[in-house]
């Protein structure tokens, strides 16, 4: 093939995804090729699986330590120098949530449910800018699909024919929805009624 | 100085290989397949091999990586799927006949359902549902609230909706987009206050999830079927 | 390769807890570029393109942006401009990543209310590449952290690269190059500039140029 009838079937916006997408998958074999192993010296270091939940902790498995509003909790970040109260999320219970936890012992598989708490810890305080940057995705997201289909896609104030049409169809569909399901109904219950005689 | 435990090191191969492995299945389905709504839907696949690879590193960090990696893959889903059904009805009204072709239909089919428990339970497990929200507060709270909101719209099958209300949700989840960013701002300027910027954040997240889990559940109720 | 080499002396830093935005010459330039144009779009009004294939007809040919939609349009196009800034100073990988996710979704938004469904058509496609990215991106990121056990690049630059470094930087450098639009995927971002609104349409092609930039000096500041 020529590289010119290549290069036109690039220009189609149609067949990129397609061509992203196979390059990425054969880059992804590839990668089963590399030798690959965890490096054991990482930060934020968390205790093996079911450990916390054995020694029957009830923050378990989010368990760091710390006393709230007294102790800081131990957390191992890249920057101690720039956290002035690290850790101190992380030891922090609401008064509702240290209740909670003191009678069951399942409280930690539900523990961003009160404000603090291990996750809050890494994502407010020392990657808080990851999260900043992350709910502003979402919110630029929201203002695309919202603009749109307020403005556009589902702006019907201009057609109110189509709305009563529409209505209209809606309403029939169900009935014949309604009257399918009572001629099975009907069919049922007869032949119910042949086979208890 | 911890160190990561042996359990997470023996795991991390195979993790990263089942993530690898579904993310080459995910593409290479995404290479074959012709229909547009199939390559939107099948992205998603490759996003969950995004999640694997994440989440193979086992650290508390990964965890928490996971989350802004989630947000991503759903908020671009979001934006994607309402500029492909725009593109749609663009199509259609610059030539009509285009509507009548047999190709399958992008837009729900109007449809009601005439059941008696919608119109009666969902005002109660709405307002159960909110409350348990608020009283969650932060990212799960949010979810909870958000979820009750989008019964009770669902359930209320009315339609034309007026824009204000939407316009009013979009407000207070901007309002509430706000409060977090002070809340996380106040972390970084003033650390002594971390109390007070916690419950901001806490605060401003159970609003901003509510009411955007909430604007979903609006946009969902309104059928989008022009004919 | 060490900050100092690629980018001149450093000139400072900004400490947000984890992330440690650094300031070199270099990027500071770029910074600075980036910001002036934002404020030029700011204050901006758009053209108005006349289309060429409907001269000679009765038709109306003006193809006009209305009042709401530039509204919304220079609205992205700030954020926009802000976010490619911020994606300039920025030290840490995933931070990096997640600029980049942003600016992708921004780009897909200036162009969203346009009314030709051929950039319609390109900005979807770009949108299933953008969505795509994220596993090369934040995967790739995810392969260096648990090759290094670090995010942040001053410690990354002072690392060698193992084969698994480099394979996670590979992966990286083919979501920035589907990201940012670059061949042999250029097409579905090409088509998108095809519509009237031209300082807000630029900002689509300058913040990928910049990012580009960017993207080449944080690969070699993880790989050497």
């Amino acid at each position: 093939m020529r590289i010119g009838v290549l290069w036109n079937k690039l220009a189609d916006p149609k067949n990129v995804p397609r061509l992203f997408a196979f390059s990425l998958g054969v880059l992804l074999i590839i990668g089963l090729l590399v030798p690959i192993a965890l490096n054991p010296d990482q930060i934020y270091v968390r205790p093996a699986p079911q450990e916390q939940v054995d020694e029957g902790l009830a923050l378990a498995p989010y368990d760091r330590g710390g006393e709230p509003l007294k102790e800081a909790g131990v957390i191992d970040p890249q920057y101690p120098e720039n956290a002035a109260s690290l850790g101190m999320i992380t030891g922090y219970m609401s008064p509702i949530a240290q209740w909670i936890s003191s009678i069951s012992p399942y409280f930690g598989t539900s523990i961003y449910s009160s404000p603090g708490g291990l996750i809050d810890e890494i994502l407010y305080y020392t990657r808080g800018f990851d999260t900043i940057l992350e709910s502003s995705i979402l919110m630029m997201s929201f203002i695309i699909a919202s603009w749109l289909s307020i403005n556009y896609t589902m702006n019907r104030k201009n057609d109110e024919k189509e709305i009563k049409k529409d209505f209209k169809k809606a309403i029939n569909d169900s009935t014949q929805v309604a009257n399918e399901v009572k001629a099975n109904d009907a069919k049922a219950r007869s032949k119910q009624l042949r086979r208890d005689n | 100085m911890m160190y990561v435990p042996q359990a997470f090191i023996s795991m991390y191969l195979p993790a990263i290989y089942a993530g690898l492995i579904v993310g080459f299945i995910a593409t290479m389905a995404i290479a074959i397949k012709r229909e547009e709504l199939h390559i939107l839907i099948l992205t998603d696949l490759v996003g969950l091999a995004m999640i694997f690879v994440v989440s193979a590193v086992g650290t508390d960090l990964a965890e928490a990586l996971i989350l802004p990696g989630l947000v991503v893959e759903l908020a671009e889903t979001l934006a994607i799927s309402e500029i492909l059904i725009t593109r749609e009805m663009r199509k259609i009204e610059q030539d009509p006949r285009a509507n009548l072709k047999t190709s399958s239909s992008m837009f729900p089919q109007a449809f009601s359902l005439d059941m008696e428990i919608m119109t009666t339970a969902p005002n109660f497990i709405a307002l159960v549902l909110i409350g348990y929200g608020i009283f969650l507060t932060g990212f799960t709270g949010g979810a909870v609230a958000g979820g009750g909101i989008v019964l009770y719209a669902l359930s209320k099958k009315a339609r034309g909706l007026p824009v204000l209300i939407l316009d009013g949700v979009a407000g207070v989840s901007g309002i509430a987009w706000c409060l977090w960013i002070i809340g996380f701002l106040l972390f970084f300027v003033t650390p002594q206050y971390w109390l007070l910027a916690l419950f901001l954040a806490a605060c401003g997240l159970l609003l901003k999830v509510a009411s955007k889990v909430g604007l979903i559940g609006l946009l969902m109720r309104e059928d989008i079927d022009k004919e | 390769m060490d900050i100092v080499t690629l980018g001149g002396n450093l000139l400072g830093t900004i400490p947000l807890g984890d992330i440690v935005l650094y300031l070199t010459p270099f990027n500071l330039f770029l910074f600075a570029v980036l910001l002036g144009f934002t404020a030029l779009i700011a204050f901006s009004k758009p053209e108005t393109q006349i289309e060429a294939a409907k001269f000679n007809t009765l038709g109306v040919a003006e193809v006009k942006v209305d009042e709401k939609e530039f509204k919304q349009r220079r609205f992205l196009s700030v954020i926009c401009g802000i976010a490619s800034a911020g994606a300039m100073i920025t030290g840490d990988l995933f931070n990096f990543t997640l600029f980049m996710a942003l600016v992708g979704i921004l780009n897909i938004g200036i162009v969203s209310a346009v009314k030709q469904t051929s950039v319609l058509n390109s900005a979807f496609n770009y949108g299933l590449i953008a969505m795509m990215c994220s596993l090369p991106l934040f995967g790739g990121a995810a392969i260096i952290l648990a090759a290094t056990g670090t995010l942040s690049l001053s410690v990354l630059s002072q690392m060698s690269a193992s084969p698994m470094v480099v394979f996670g930087a590979i992966l990286m450098l083919i979501g920035i190059l589907g990201e940012s639009g670059v061949a042999p995927f250029f097409a579905s971002k090409a088509e998108m500039f095809r519509t009237p609104g031209s300082p807000f349409i630029v900002i689509i092609h300058l913040s990928s140029l910049f990012i580009i930039v960017r993207a080449v000096e944080i690969l070699l500041l993880v790989l050497w």
